[in-house]
Parts: structure tokens; sequence; C-alpha cells
């Protein structure tokens, strides 16, 4: 495959994407070197290793890392792989150490990476192995934004500040609401899809369409109010990063799941609208979002959640889903975004367990060779763009758009064929750069 | 209330429960569960279990309420992930009861439930249950269920089924 045949499969400007891009091999080993292996991924929070020697297992695409505080108290992330033979030096999910031992012939590496303890160092290496060269191997950048740890592969990777760029603008509303910030749940839900990772990453930076068909049930049940999924708009936020959301929440959003959460932003309106102005604490919620690639979180009413679509193959991902809350929230209202969380999110939650189906049967009705001849239609919206005061990024004129598809689609394409970030436009949407109209 | 009854008593509850289940006569079950359930499947089989209450992620922590909404959601004709149904079989095996009064039982038992769907979806869960059955007039109920699962990343696209 050429590059230049990626531009057969993306057409932003007539809003037309191939279902190739979900189903073929050899798009997805392209993936795997053009975006896993260049741009910044969400590793982990810095609440779960707060102390020197705290690690916590990740992913980066499908490399599985280590990340963890060294002795000096800086976070670090290094492939968990024995630079001897690749065994995984550490099995475990979470915990703390002073070293990290190959289960295979015993090399011994530290929480700063490097290679500590050899065996045979005299009589089988004649006390010639180079071990300063031998450390694990530790990603080109890491850098954290408010408690969230990323990191890239790629030494010419804009800075994470530069990469996130405008997405800022709402993480703050996620992260900085509130002295202390966030603080993430014990425990993960962790589960597997058989679709293409890209699947959620697009739902999420972009699709409040599918709610009222896809979570009918929730709508049904009451756990989701049309009031609140219809208000709002979209944002193509650049560089390849979206979200949408209502812009604004009142009092009758009190449903029961979301009361206490609510009642708790509200309660500490003063001090939301002192750290991030009158007209994000108006907005209050980060609605549903992506950060380009794969990091996604939902910031609604009642809970918020983030989550990682971990590459497992072109047909199949897993997901890595945490439990957000505010440090400074009282010990009840924690809980009750916990319950809220779990009762309709997590592979056993009533809303969520509908975008599997969809997704994975998706899957399966494009794996033909026929259907993937086809386009599939990314055209909602298209042209209306428009710039609201004071919000960054291209905004849409309704909540039902897919503005911020085509914006995670224009940078993918971008990403496939820039054999270099320098060749990657990195000034986002608020530099000019709108959809043609039709 | 000897040893040998039960046992017979534990046995007969969960077997003819995990019948209704298979059957997906979900109401007449949620009529085998006291009013005060608790139907817990914690994250991560040890850790999750030993942490305090409140601060870890199940995948499920229901009440009879939230129980009755899991089933009433699949009436909306808006339950994609059990439409067309999942065809379910609950195996459970090695029933212990670990402690018995008139009016209380307490039952360890594992479990394979297979879940079939659609053409070729296959999804295989095990573990271990560990209930409390309660007396209520004059019979036997679930009054509490904890679900370990011996999975940690879930196999499947959903935990759209009762355990």
């Amino acid at each position: 495959m050429h590059e230049q045949e990626f531009h057969q499969l993306v057409n932003i400007e007539q809003g037309l994407v191939s279902p190739r891009i979900f189903i073929e091999p050899e798009i997805y080993e392209w993936e795997l070197e053009r975006i896993f292996a260049r741009c910044w991924l969400y590793l982990a929070h810095e609440s779960q290793i707060p102390e020197p020697g705290d690690y916590v297992a990740a992913f980066m695409g499908e490399d599985p890392m280590i990340v963890c505080r060294d002795p000096q108290g800086h976070i670090r992330a290094f492939l968990n792989s024995c630079t001897h033979r690749g065994m995984r030096v550490c099995r475990e999910e979470a915990g703390h150490t002073k070293a990290f031992r190959c289960p295979y012939h015993g090399w011994t590496f530290d929480t700063a990476g490097k290679l500590i303890g050899v065996p045979r160092l005299n009589d089988g290496y004649f006390r010639q192995l180079e071990k300063e060269k031998w450390g694990l191997i530790e990603v080109a950048q890491l850098a954290t934004y408010k408690g969230l740890i990323f990191a890239s592969w790629d030494p010419e990777a804009p800075s994470l500040d530069d990469y996130l760029g405008d997405m800022k603008w709402y993480i703050d509303l996620m992260v900085d609401r509130l002295e202390g910030g966030s603080e993430v749940i014990g425990g993960v839900h962790k589960w597997v899809i058989p679709a293409n990772w890209k699947f959620a990453a697009d739902n999420f930076v972009g699709d409040m369409y599918h709610v009222p068909v896809s979570h009918g049930s929730g709508l049904a049940l009451g756990l989701i109010s049309e009031r609140d999924i219809s208000r709002g708009f979209q944002v193509s936020v650049g560089n390849g990063h979206g979200r949408g959301g209502a812009d604004q929440w009142d009092v009758e959003s009190w449903s029961d799941p979301a009361s206490p959460h609510l009642k708790f932003l509200y309660e500490n309106r003063e001090e939301i609208t002192h750290r991030l102005g009158q007209q994000r604490a108006q907005i209050l919620l980060a609605g549903h979002g992506t950060i380009f690639p794969n990091f996604s979180f939902l910031d609604i009413p009642g809970f918020l959640t983030f989550r990682v679509w971990h590459p497992r193959g072109p047909e199949r991902m897993e997901i890595w889903s945490w439990c957000v809350v505010e440090k400074k929230a009282p010990p009840e209202v924690k809980n009750m975004m916990r319950l809220a969380y779990l009762a309709q999110f997590g592979p056993g939650g009533v809303v969520e367990q509908d975008d599997g189906e969809n997704w994975s049967q998706c899957t399966l009705a494009m794996r033909g060779r026929v259907r993937r001849r086809y386009m599939l239609n990314y055209q909602m919206g298209l042209g209306r763009q428009q710039v609201r005061p004071g919000i960054p990024g291209q905004t849409s004129p309704t909540i039902w758009s897919e503005i911020g598809q085509r914006g995670f689609y224009r940078r993918w394409l971008e990403l496939m064929t820039a054999p270099r970030w320098s060749d990657v436009n990195t000034g986002g949407e608020s530099n000019g750069r709108d959809e043609s109209p039709v | 209330m000897d040893e040998m009854r039960a046992q017979f008593e534990a046995e007969r509850f969960l077997y003819r429960e995990a019948k209704l289940l298979d059957e997906r006569r979900f109401e007449e079950w949620l009529d085998l569960l006291t009013d005060d359930v608790r139907y817990w499947m914690p994250v991560g089989n040890l850790e999750g279990a030993g942490a305090p209450d409140g601060q870890h992620l199940s995948y499920f922590e229901d009440n009879k309420q939230t129980l009755m909404l899991r089933i009433k959601r699949l009436g909306t004709g808006f339950a994609h992930a059990e439409d067309p149904p999942s065809r379910t079989r609950h195996l459970i095996s090695n029933i212990v009861v670990e402690a018995f009064t008139e009016a209380e039982l307490k039952v360890s038992a594992n479990f394979i439930v297979f879940r079939g769907r659609l053409e070729t979806e296959e999804d295989l869960f095990v573990g271990r249950r560990e209930d409390v059955l309660r007396k209520v007039d004059g019979q036997w109920k679930l009054a509490a269920r904890k679900i370990l699962l011996d999975h940690n990343v879930i196999g499947a696209k959903n935990l759209s089924l009762f355990f």
C-alpha cells in the first residue's frame, strides 16, 4: 500500500470515509506506526502512582508499558519488555517496588529503567556487558497535564501543550473545576469488543446522533434526558480532538442519578467561576469527547469517566475505563458518582451495553469485499460550521452534527500520509482550517 | 434443620433459580430475591472484594430496584444487546453450605455460564458465587449475592446477562 492511497479512503470535503479503515490489516499496521508510535497517548492518572516506587501497567498501541515514579519522584514510562529476550518484566497491573526482575534470566531494572542486575556477569559476560546501554526502553517524551500522564514515542512530536492545544480549555472543565483537581476511583473496567478502535473514538468525538436510538432504552427508563442531549453543539477542537455537549445546565437536569454530583457542582459554582471564568462555569461539564487518537471522556450529569480504546488488531479493541471524581467532593458524592457510572457504563452498564453490539455488528457487516467499495456517510452538518464567541474550535449549529468526526479523520489522514511530524499541520482549527462548504 | 436438609434446600433453590434465568423468566426470578437484596460483582477478584465499601469499581452493584430496571430495559424495544436475546446456560456446581440456621443459609458455589447469541457469538463466564439465602414467609429467597469472576479483562462485548 502506498501512502497516497489513503486519500481515497478519507474525503473530508465530501464527508466520506471508507469502511476499509475499520477492517483491513495492512491499514491497521500503518496506524500502529504512524499514529500510535507518534501521537501523545494517555497512560494513567497521577493519583494512581503518588509515591516513588509506585507503578501501574498501561499500553501504547499494542506495546505493554510500565508507568512508574522513580526514586527522585519523576514519572517515567518504559516498555514492559526485558532488553535481553523481551520477556515482560512486570506482570502485575499496579503495585509498589524497588526494581523489576525479569523472570526469564533475572536481568533486573530499577524504577528509573537502569539495568542494575545481571546474573553471570563475571563468568558469562566476563564483565564486558555494557550495562548502561541495556536499560529498559523509555518513551521519547513524557508530560503531564493537570494530573493526566501522556507519552509519545516520537522525539519530533510537538509538545504535549501544543498537541492538546485548545482541547485544554475543555479538559480543564473535567480536572480543574475545583481545588485539588480530580482523582481516580480504584479498579478499572477492562473488556474487549470485536471492532476496530476507531468506532469508539469516533463515537465519543462527536456522535450525539446515536444516543436516542442506540441508547433508546436509557431514554425510555428515564436515565437519559432527551432535553439534555438535544441542547448545545459539537466542536471540532483541532488536532483531531473533538467534544460535544450542552452549553448550560439548570435545575431541570437534576434527575435522580445526576443530582448529587450536579448539586455539588452548583454549590461550588463561585469557585468554578473564579477558576475557569463565567463562560466555562456555565458550560460546567465537558460532555462527550475524544483526545486524538484513543483517549475519550464522558463528563455528564452524575459522573465522569475516562477511557482508552486500545487497538488489538484491525477488528478488536480492549477498553480500559475509569471512574473519575473531584478530589474535593465529599465521600457520599464520590460514591454516588461511582454508582451512577457503573450502573450506566462499563460492560455491565445499561447504557454502554448496546454500543458494543452496534460496533461489532458494523464490523461483521462491512467485512465483505463488496461493502468495502462503498463509502460511509459523514455528511451531517457539513459546511455549516460556525465560530462562537469565546469558544475554541469550529462549532456546529446544533448538537446533531458530525463535525467532530470529520476533524478526527482529517487528522488521521494527515498523520497517515505524513512521513514526519513536521509535515503535519499543528495549528489546530483556530488557524483558519475550516471545512469547505459542500 | 440438619446438614443434609440444608444442602438439599440450597441445591434445590440454586438449580431452580438457574432454570428461571436460562428460560428468561426474569420477573419470576426477581420474586426469588428479598426486597433488600444486594447483588454485587466487584472488579478484581481479590482487591475489589476486599476494598472498603464505595471505594472500588464493580461490574454490578445492584439492589432490587436497579435489577428491576435492568429487566424493564429488556422490554423497551431498544435493548439492542439482548435483541435477539442471548441463549444462556447456567451450570452451578461445587455447592457448599458454609453455615445454616432455620432462617438463613450461607452458600458458596462455582458457576460456568455459557452465552450464545446470533449466529456465532459465544462467551463463557467462569467464577464463584457467595450467596445468602433467607427464609421469607416460608420461602427461601436470595438476600445477597457476591459474584467473583475469574476473568480479569472481560472477553465479552458486554455483561448483558444475570449471574
